[in-house]
C-alpha cells in the first residue's frame, strides 16, 4: 500500500491547497498519513487527541506525590532488603531477630581437644554426666560437690539425665543449678547445662534389693547402658577433651579428684569405691566390684555362656576369681598407683573424650558376654585404649542399706528395744513393790524397842526383887 | 506552540523510574537477598527461636554470636542458661515434615565435588531442618578440600534466608588416614580394606557423636563422593519408617562405544550367607570379613546384583539387609543414641558399616535396602 501517497516525480498525490480548512488533527485533510492512508487496525493509535495543556501547577503537585510514593516505596524496600536488617520491624521482640547475630557455622580442630595432664592449664573442657533417676535426697550432697570442686567450673559442662522419676527430681535439680549459675561469687558458674528428659522404662525397680539382685542385673545394666549412651551422644560436643563420669550418690569425695585423675594421663581412670558402714558391719565395705582386671577363669567362663549372657561381679553365681580394684586397697598405700583394669565401675569415670568420639561406649547388649561399664572398658582396651584404677585414691559411696542390713538393723532396733523395755519393766517393778509393801523397820524397831524396854523393866523388877529379899537378910542379922 | 511541550511528570516515565530504581535496589544489594523469605516473619521467627543463646550449644543449632564490643569485653558473660531437651517428644516418623523432624547429613570427605555440593543443595527436605556436619582428614589434599568446601558453605549459607541450612559443623580429624593415597586401585586393594576401613569408621564415630545433637531425630550418612541422588532423598527413604535403611549405590559410565550406562559401585550391602558365616567361624578374632573380593568368596546376597535398572521397576521394592554400605545411609537418631556406631575393629569379623548393622542388629534394629532406588557414585 502507498502511505505516502506521492508521485513518482515527488509531489505529493493529495497536495494540500491554501484554501482548504484548518484540519489540525489532520484527520480529513490530505496530508501525508491522514486518515485515509491508514490501515483500519491502526487508527486507534493514531488517535492523538489533543486533551488540552494542562494546569502546569497540578503537574507538578502530581510529581511530587509520585516521588514521595516513590521514596517511601525506595525506603520500604530498603528496609526489608537491607542485609543488616538492624531495624526491628515489630513490637514483637521474638520477631526483632538481628540475623547477623546468628551463626550458623562452627569449626573444630579434633587434634585440638585430645587431653593430656595439665588440662586446667590448656583449657581443655570437660563434659560431667550424671545420670539421675529418683535422685532428689541426693542432690543437696551433690550439688556441694559440684560447689567445692577445683577445677575452672568455666570449663566444666554439666549433663544430667533425668528418666523415670517419680519424685521432685526435675524441680530440684533446676533450683539447684538456678543457684549454682546465679551464684554471686566469681568462679561457680559452669559452661554449658544440658537436662535431657528421657524415660526408658524400668526393667526393674530402683529399691535396693531388687536393683542388686543376680537375676535382675542383665537386664538392668543393659538399661543403665542405653541410658548412659544416650546422654553421652546427646551432650558430647567438639569442644571437650574429657568426659567425667559421676553419680550423684557419692558422699566423700576428694575436691581435687578431675585434677588428680588427669594428671595420671590415661585414657579411662577410675578412683576405688568404698562404703562406710555402721560400726556393727565393720565401720567399712569395698563398694564397686566392676572395677577388675581379667582372669582366666573368666574368660573360659565367658566362652561357655550364652551370646547374650552378661556376666556381672559379685555374684556367687559367676565366680570369676578376678582381682578387683577395690580389694586391693590399702588406707596407707600410694594413692598414685596404678592398675591395670579390664572392666570398669561407673561411680566415677574420668576417660578422654577421644575414647567415646572413637566409638568406644557402654554396650547395651552383651559384648564379650559384659554390659555397661564393665563392657565399656572391655571396649575401650579392645581399641586399644590404657584403663587404669588407682587401688589406693578412694572415694566414699553413700551408705544405704541392704534389706539384710535393713532387717538386722531392724533386729537389732527390736533388741535395743527389749532391752530397754526389760530396763524400764524392773525399774517399775521395784517401784511398786516399794510403794505396796510398807517398810515395817520402824515398828519393828519401836516393838524392838518396846520389847527390850519391857525385859529390861522385866529384869530391873528382877533385881528389885532380889534386891527385895536380900534386905530383910540383912536387916534379922543385924 | 505549547502544545508539542513534553510535560515532566508523564506517567509512563515515572513508571519506568521506579521499575528501574527497584532493579537497581535489587542488584545493589546483590543476590544475597531473597524478598519473598526475608519478608515471611514466620521464617525468621522460627530460625530465631531455634538459634540457641550461647556459643556452648549443640552443634545442630544456630547460636547467636557473643557480642565483641570493647565496652562489653569488661563485663564478665552471662553464665549459659540451663536448656532442658524432651527427648520422650522426639519423633522419626514417615512423615518427618510434618513434624518438624531435625535431619543432620554427615559426610567423611576426602575430596569436594562440585557436583556433591550442588546435589546436597538442591535436596527438597525442608533446609531450615537439615544440619551438615563433615569431617575432614589433615592431609594436604584433606585442607585443600576444607576451603573449597568452606567457601562454598560460606557463600550459601549467606544467600536466601529459606535455603540456608540450619547450621553447618566442620571438623578435623585427629588421627592420621591409614593410607595416604586416594587413588582408587590402591584404596580398594585388600590388605589395605583392614585399616582403612577401621580409619574411615573412627572418622564417622569422631563426627557422629559430636554433632548428633539432641534434637536430632534422622541422621543421614552421605560420603563425599555421592554426586547424584533424586531430589527427595529424605522424604522417599523416611517414608519407609525403617530404623536403617540403605538406598542402592551404583556409578555412571561411558561404554566404550560411547554410551552412558551405570554400574553397582557399592557392594557392602548384603544378606548374609551360611558360607560367610562358615568362612567367619574359622577366622581369628581380629580377622575380618570383606566383600568384593574375588580372594574371599562369601557367597552373599548383594543387593547391588538385585537391582532391576529399567524405568519400570518398582522403586519402593524393599529387602532386609545383614550388612549395610555407608554410601548413602539414613538411620534413625535413636539406633546411634543406643549405642550403634562404626566398629572400627572386628565386630564379628565384620567393620565399619557392615559392623554397624550388625551392632544395631544386637541392640534390636533391623536393616533394610532399596534394591532399585539408586543414588550415584562419582566416577573416578
Amino acid at each position: 500500500m502507498n502511505r505516502h501517497g506521492a508521485y513518482t516525480n515527488g509531489y505529493p498525490a493529495s497536495w494540500r491547497k491554501d484554501d482548504d480548512p484548518y484540519d489540525p488533527e489532520g484527520r480529513n485533510g490530505p496530508w501525508i498519513g491522514n486518515k485515509e492512508d491508514i490501515i483500519d487496525d491502526e487508527k486507534d493509535s493514531w488517535d492523538h487527541k489533543w486533551k488540552g495543556q494542562r494546569h502546569p501547577q497540578s503537574s507538578r503537585r502530581k510529581l511530587f506525590r509520585n516521588l514521595g510514593i516513590l521514596a517511601v516505596a525506595a525506603i520500604l524496600l530498603f528496609w526489608f532488603m537491607s542485609p543488616t536488617d538492624s531495624i526491628s520491624w515489630s513490637s514483637d521482640s521474638a520477631l526483632a531477630i538481628e540475623l547477623d547475630e546468628i551463626e550458623t557455622v562452627r569449626y573444630y580442630d579434633l587434634e585440638d581437644v585430645q587431653g593430656s595432664k595439665h588440662g586446667w592449664d590448656r583449657e581443655e573442657r570437660v563434659l560431667l554426666c550424671t545420670p539421675l533417676r529418683d535422685a532428689s535426697m541426693h542432690l543437696n550432697m551433690f550439688f556441694s560437690h559440684l560447689r567445692n570442686l577445683t577445677y575452672p567450673h568455666h570449663l566444666i559442662d554439666l549433663a544430667f539425665l533425668v528418666s523415670d522419676s517419680k519424685d521432685d527430681t526435675e524441680e530440684n535439680l533446676q533450683r539447684h543449678l538456678e543457684q549454682l549459675q546465679n551464684d554471686p561469687q566469681a568462679g561457680m558458674a559452669y559452661g554449658e547445662i544440658s537436662i535431657i528428659h528421657k524415660d526408658f522404662g524400668q526393667a526393674v525397680g530402683q529399691d535396693v534389693e531388687s536393683r542388686h539382685g543376680f537375676t535382675a542385673q542383665a537386664p538392668r545394666r543393659k538399661l543403665m547402658a542405653r541410658a548412659r549412651n544416650w546422654l553421652l551422644s546427646a551432650s558430647l560436643r567438639p569442644t571437650h577433651s574429657w568426659v567425667y563420669w559421676r553419680d550423684a550418690d557419692v558422699e566423700t569425695c576428694p575436691f581435687t579428684v578431675i585434677e588428680d585423675l588427669m594428671a595420671h594421663d590415661k585414657d579411662v581412670i577410675v578412683p576405688n569405691v568404698w562404703r562406710p558402714l555402721p560400726d556393727w558391719l565393720g565401720g567399712e565395705q569395698p563398694y564397686d566390684l566392676n572395677s577388675w582386671q581379667e582372669s582366666e577363669t573368666a574368660l573360659g567362663l565367658a566362652e561357655t555362656l550364652d551370646e547374650d549372657a552378661v556376666i556381672v561381679e559379685g555374684y556367687a553365681e559367676y565366680a570369676t576369681w578376678r582381682p578387683h580394684l577395690a580389694y586391693l586397697r590399702d588406707p596407707y598405700g600410694d594413692p598414685d598407683v596404678e592398675m591395670e583394669l579390664d572392666g570398669v565401675g561407673g561411680v566415677s569415670i574420668l576417660a578422654k573424650a577421644r575414647v567415646f568420639r572413637a566409638g568406644v561406649h557402654f554396650p547395651a547388649f552383651s559384648f564379650e558376654r559384659h554390659a555397661e561399664t564393665e563392657g565399656f572398658g572391655k571396649m575401650a582396651k579392645r581399641m586399644q585404649y590404657s584403663v587404669v584404677g588407682l587401688p589406693h585414691y578412694t572415694i566414699w559411696h553413700l551408705y544405704e542399706p541392704s534389706v539384710d542390713d535393713l532387717k538386722h538393723m531392724a533386729e537389732m532396733e527390736k533388741e535395743k528395744q527389749d532391752r530397754e523395755k526389760q530396763e524400764a519393766d524392773e525399774k517399775e517393778r521395784m517401784k511398786k513393790v516399794k510403794e505396796e509393801f510398807k517398810d515395817i523397820s520402824d515398828q519393828w524397831s519401836k516393838d524392838k524397842q518396846a520389847l527390850q524396854e519391857e525385859e529390861n523393866q522385866e529384869l530391873q523388877e528382877k533385881l528389885q526383887k532380889v534386891r527385895d529379899r536380900a534386905k530383910p537378910k540383912d536387916a534379922e542379922k543385924n | 506552540m505549547s502544545y508539542f511541550r513534553q510535560t515532566r511528570s508523564s506517567r509512563p516515565a515515572l513508571a519506568l523510574s521506579a521499575v528501574t530504581l527497584i532493579v537497581l535496589l535489587y542488584f545493589f544489594l546483590g543476590p544475597s537477598v531473597d524478598v519473598s523469605s526475608t519478608l515471611d516473619p514466620l521464617l525468621r521467627a522460627r530460625k530465631s527461636a531455634a538459634a540457641a543463646s550461647n556459643p556452648l550449644s549443640p552443634p545442630t543449632s544456630a547460636f547467636r554470636k557473643s557480642r565483641s564490643s570493647p565496652g562489653d569485653a569488661q563485663q564478665p558473660l552471662a553464665p549459659p542458661p540451663i536448656v532442658h531437651y524432651q527427648l520422650n517428644n522426639l519423633t522419626a516418623s514417615s512423615n518427618p515434615i510434618k513434624n518438624n523432624e531435625k535431619v543432620l547429613v554427615l559426610t567423611p570427605l576426602a575430596r569436594f565435588y562440585d557436583e556433591y555440593w550442588a546435589n546436597l543443595c538442591a535436596l527438597a527436605y525442608p533446609h531450615e531442618h537439615i544440619s551438615l556436619g563433615f569431617i575432614t582428614p589433615k592431609t594436604p589434599q584433606g585442607n585443600e578440600a576444607t576451603k573449597q568446601l568452606q567457601e562454598a558453605v560460606n557463600a550459601y549459607q549467606k544467600g536466601p534466608l529459606s535455603q540456608r541450612f540450619e547450621s553447618v559443623t566442620f571438623l578435623r580429624q585427629d588421627f592420621e588416614p591409614a593410607i595416604v593415597s586416594q587413588d582408587e586401585k590402591e584404596r580398594h586393594k585388600m590388605a589395605n580394606q583392614a585399616s582403612r576401613r577401621a580409619s574411615m569408621a573412627k572418622a564417622r564415630n569422631s563426627l557422629l557423636f559430636t554433632t548428633m545433637g539432641p534434637t536430632t531425630s534422622w541422621v543421614l550418612w552421605l560420603d563425599g563422593d555421592i554426586i547424584e541422588t533424586p531430589e527427595t532423598l529424605v522424604q522417599d527413604l523416611t517414608s519407609f519408617d525403617k530404623s536403617i535403611i540403605v538406598p542402592n549405590c551404583f556409578q555412571r559410565y561411558s561404554t566404550d562405544d560411547g554410551k552412558n550406562a551405570i554400574r553397582p559401585y557399592d557392594y557392602n550391602s548384603w544378606r548374609d550367607s551360611d558360607t560367610a558365616h562358615e568362612l567367619a567361624s574359622k577366622m581369628g578374632n581380629d580377622e575380618i570379613l570383606l566383600e568384593g573380593y574375588a580372594e574371599m568368596p562369601t557367597y552373599r546376597t548383594l543387593m547391588a546384583m538385585l537391582a532391576e535398572t529399567d524405568d519400570n521397576s518398582d522403586k519402593r521394592r524393599l529387602m532386609p539387609l545383614d550388612g549395610v554400605g555407608g554410601t548413602a545411609l539414613l538411620v534413625k537418631a535413636d539406633v546411634h543414641r543406643d549405642g550403634a556406631m562404626f566398629p572400627p575393629f572386628s565386630f564379628y569379623h565384620l567393620i565399619e558399616t557392615e559392623g554397624f548393622a550388625k551392632m544395631a542388629r544386637r541392640l534390636g534394629y533391623e536393616s533394610w535396602g532399596l534394591p532399585n532406588y539408586f543414588v550415584y557414585h562419582y566416577n573416578e
